[in-house]
């Protein structure tokens, strides 16, 4: 999960590695993801989202398709 | 039958040792905070792995990962009041402020340029900045390797 400048640069660092073009998140969407997942952390009753909310979660913030489902098997899980 | 209060308590020593210190603690000081023996707190640290709420390194003590926070150095670098921290993805980058409550400076760089970015974040979310996240993984293989995701 990394920073890029554009989705220009991004396109380029695929191409350049030889690595497929998978989706982009925008900085929104990743700050609610941070704020999904960490916001309590430091809580004694924290703990990670399992499947079913990290699918909520996900579509929440517009992030839909088998790329983001932590059981699909599309990717040779 | 382990305890699930005492890896609670090992989660938070751990937690909040990099909180307050930004340095991941070592087995030695997570085992005198919850006043337990070090074997105790391995045993604790496996099933926090297997929570996939730490990452160890192979020696299977060090603590390589407490998402957000990294254990070790990183491109990506949080700084919150006067205290730096390093997180180990984008997505940790933002967690940092997220899990601390705290409005902070994130420094990082795109990763095809190495043009710096910095972004300030408040407690209400990043002010805009022209930068994009590239998810390289799916969701179903993070934690096939979690270190290259």
């Amino acid at each position: 999960m990394l920073f890029f400048r554009s989705e220009e640069r991004v396109n380029e660092w695929c191409r350049d590695g030889g690595l497929p073009r998978r989706p982009l998140v925008s900085l929104e969407q990743l700050w609610q993801l941070a704020v999904a997942w960490y916001a309590t952390r430091l809580d004694r009753s924290s703990r990670r989202p399992g499947p079913d909310e990290m699918r909520a979660i996900f579509a929440r913030v517009g992030l839909l398709g088998p790329f983001w489902d932590p059981l699909s098997d599309s990717f040779g899980a | 039958m382990p305890d699930p209060d005492f890896d609670t308590r090992v989660k938070l020593a751990i937690y909040r040792h990099l909180a307050d210190t930004t340095r991941a603690p070592s087995l030695q000081e997570v085992a005198e905070c919850v006043r337990a023996s070090s074997s105790q707190v391995e045993e604790g640290y496996a099933r926090l792995c297997r929570n996939r709420v730490l990452v160890l390194e192979s020696d299977g003590v060090t603590i390589r990962m407490a998402p957000p926070f990294s254990g070790v150095a990183t491109q990506h670098r949080v700084r919150v009041g006067d205290k730096e921290y390093f997180a180990n993805c984008a997505w940790d980058a933002l967690g940092v402020p997220a899990a601390l409550h705290a409005p902070g400076d994130v420094l990082s760089r795109c990763e095809q340029s190495g043009e710096p970015i910095h972004l300030y974040v408040h407690e209400n979310g990043p002010d805009p900045e022209p930068c994009v996240i590239h998810f390289a993984v799916p969701a179903a293989l993070w934690w096939k390797d979690i270190v290259y995701t």
